[in-house]
């Protein structure tokens, strides 16, 4: 897939108002290729996000673009495709109905459109499947079947909400590795999702919205670098943690240094747990320490720079979503 | 899913510009899996059936009424053990044409359509929420609006279906109603009776739209069939009766009668065919204006219209 330098969706300063309740404020995005999580608690505005990014709302202000068409555009929205939440169907409708005719109505003709559908039911591993009627489908044969019926006019931008809900623990790995393959092929992938570690695996990059706001954009180590607020915590084991302790306090990244609780047999420290300003520069600073000083250091371990971590400190909770 | 992963290169289709059509088309497809999802339900099938002996009943009595009346000379036919063993075909004759009106004029087509509307009432009362119903009960829309169509397209798509239904049963048969009584008179009849296709269009395309937006607006709003068809019937058979209640019970203005609008709908049907409003049958009814019966239709319409623009804005609401 071309990459002309152009984002393949762009937000500039958009705003949604339902009423006197505003969904989204002020939001400035740009996705290219590749996958990107977005993450937030709930009511923080990713539904009217997502829906703004398929073209089914209208901004109150901004512009959203998919490859430079707005969004609202049906030429937009044939770069589009868009895996709902919901997974309200016709139930009395076969699968393979039901996606052939969502391919009828993408524009395909009838045989390109059959096509299609062999196609991406075969993709998602619902071909031998797809005859039995929707109302007896399970929760993860039905996010099958809303996979394909969004793949079937091979999008640029994909946009999936909770695309991993109700699907088994082998069919999640399936389902990534799908999600992965897609990628590579140069889409845009925009993962709306609560399970933070299934999203973790799937990308380290992720959006974080807030109140209707962007919070952050970008990889969770970049987000991480950036809260300087909120220090990292690194978990150091190592042969003498208060020689080590003696030599870090001083440092100027570093705003706590604490001995692990817990104490081995002989009475000694097993590690040590340091909270740093700026991890960058504190992680060039302790290499160099190591070094110079000859310590024996076991392990190094980031404890809060997981997606959930970040979020957590972000949101000003738990990082629950 | 044990099978192989496939080939990353399966979705590589050919460039999209020529590979798809523009939105109206999705709203053919829209109409078209509406109705498929229809011909699935024994209900469908079941008034269908019903309107298709109506049609039967009107197509062969023009045949029997212009048969007995130009072919059998006698005075009794003999029948077996049927009405007596002997029946005068005079009786019948009278009978198709100056009660059943089956002889080829406006009151035959105007009756025709007046009696399968009500099948046609009945089955978009159920049909309702299969086709527009259940898309916004089940919040489906995403589905839709996520393709390359607009609101506008999913209207459309829809009014189509329910459009295909109302005529299948009222227009296309009146019109083979037409053709047919051509061929059993004379070919004349195609030639002096222009004002009656036009009649037959003009009536099953006030029915069409009347019919559509009334339903699109009901479905919209209660979503759900019981409700649907309570206030349906509410609209067409209530109505009716208390149209009559207060013109014939209480002696009030024939402008009463302008509440029934499937009434309305006739009358602008029989303005269309060219009847007299004095000959308008049951004669013991004054009826209203035709043209008041029209602007009747056209409010009506309007304001379905912009019930539906007002809601199809209101679908933004995330709810």
């Amino acid at each position: 897939m071309k990459d002309d330098g152009q984002p393949v969706l762009l937000f500039e300063q958009v705003s949604k108002w339902y009423g006197p309740v505003i969904g989204l404020n002020q939001v400035t995005l740009e996705l290219r290729r590749g996958i990107t999580g977005l993450v937030g608690a709930n009511g923080s505005g990713k539904s009217t996000l997502l829906r703004l990014a398929t073209g089914q709302l209208k901004p109150t202000l901004g512009r959203v673009t998919v490859r430079g068409v707005d969004a609202w555009e049906w030429r937009a929205k044939a770069l589009v495709g868009y895996c709902p939440d919901n997974d309200a169907f016709y139930e009395d409708m076969p699968g393979r109905e039901f996606v052939a005719a969502m391919a009828r109505l993408c524009g395909f003709e009838k045989a390109e459109a059959l096509r299609r559908t062999e196609a991406v039911l075969e993709r998602v591993g619902m071909a031998d499947r797809a005859d039995r009627k929707i109302g007896g489908y399970s929760k993860g044969m039905r996010q099958r079947i809303k996979l394909a019926q969004a793949l079937l006019n091979d999008p640029q931008m994909l946009v999936l909400d909770e695309p991993l809900s109700g699907i088994d623990p082998i069919g999640r790995q399936e389902m990534l590795e799908l999600f992965r393959g897609l990628a590579a092929e140069g889409k845009c992938l925009l993962v709306s999702s609560h399970e933070l570690e299934e999203l973790e695996k799937l990308t380290d990059h992720v959006a974080i919205l807030t109140r209707g706001r962007i919070a952050a954009v970008g990889t969770v180590t970049q987000i991480r670098d950036m809260l300087d607020d909120q220090p990292l915590s690194v978990r150091i084991d190592v042969h003498d943690p208060r020689r080590l302790a003696t030599l870090l306090v001083n440092r100027l990244e570093v705003v706590g240094v604490e001995l692990e609780p817990k104490v081995l047999a002989n009475g000694t420290h097993e590690s040590l747990i340091v909270r740093a300003r700026n991890p960058r520069r504190f992680f060039e600073d302790f290499g160099k320490l190591v070094v110079s000083e000859e310590l024996d250091v076991a392990r190094l371990e980031p404890l809060d720079d997981t997606a959930h971590a970040v979020l957590g400190y972000l949101l000003g909770g738990s990082g629950k979503t | 899913m044990s099978r192989p992963a496939p080939s990353p290169h399966l979705l590589r289709y050919r460039t999209l510009n020529t590979a798809r059509r523009g939105p109206w088309f999705g709203s053919v497809a829209i109409a078209r899996s509406s109705l498929q999802l229809l011909a699935g339900r024994k209900m469908f099938w079941t008034l269908y059936i019903f309107s298709l002996l109506i049609f039967l009943l009107y197509f062969f009595g023009q045949y029997l009424q212009v048969f007995l009346e130009q072919r059998v000379s006698e005075s009794l036919v003999r029948t077996g053990g049927v009405f007596g063993r002997t029946i005068r075909p005079d009786f019948f004759v009278n009978m198709l044409r100056d009660t059943l009106r089956m002889n080829g004029t406006a009151d035959t087509y105007g009756d025709f359509m007046w009696t399968e509307g009500y099948i046609v009432m009945v089955l978009l009362a159920f049909a309702g929420s299969a086709i527009v119903g259940n898309d916004f009960r089940f919040n489906s829309l995403p589905f839709y609006l996520s393709k390359p169509i607009g609101r506008r397209h999913y209207l459309v798509g829809k009014a189509l279906a329910i459009a295909v239904l109302v005529n299948a049963m009222t227009t296309i048969p009146g019109l083979c109603l037409y053709v047919e009584y051509g061929f059993i008179d004379t070919w004349e009849y195609y030639k002096n009776s222009t004002r009656l296709l036009f009649g037959i269009l003009a009536y099953g395309a006030a029915l069409t739209i009347t019919l559509t937006l009334l339903l699109l607006v009901t479905a919209t709003w209660l979503r759900r069939t019981v409700p649907l068809i309570m206030v349906w019937t509410a609209a067409f058979v209530m109505s009716r009766l208390v149209q009559r209640w207060l013109v014939d019970g209480l002696g009030l203005s024939p402008r009463w009668r302008l509440l029934d609008i499937w009434n309305d709908m006739y009358l602008f049907g029989q303005w269309c065919f060219g009847t007299n409003h004095l000959l308008l049958r049951p004669g013991n009814q004054i009826q209203p204006e035709y043209r008041e019966a029209t602007a009747v239709i056209v409010v009506v319409c309007l304001v379905c219209v912009w019930y539906l623009s007002r809601r199809v804005r209101a679908v933004e609401v995330v709810q």
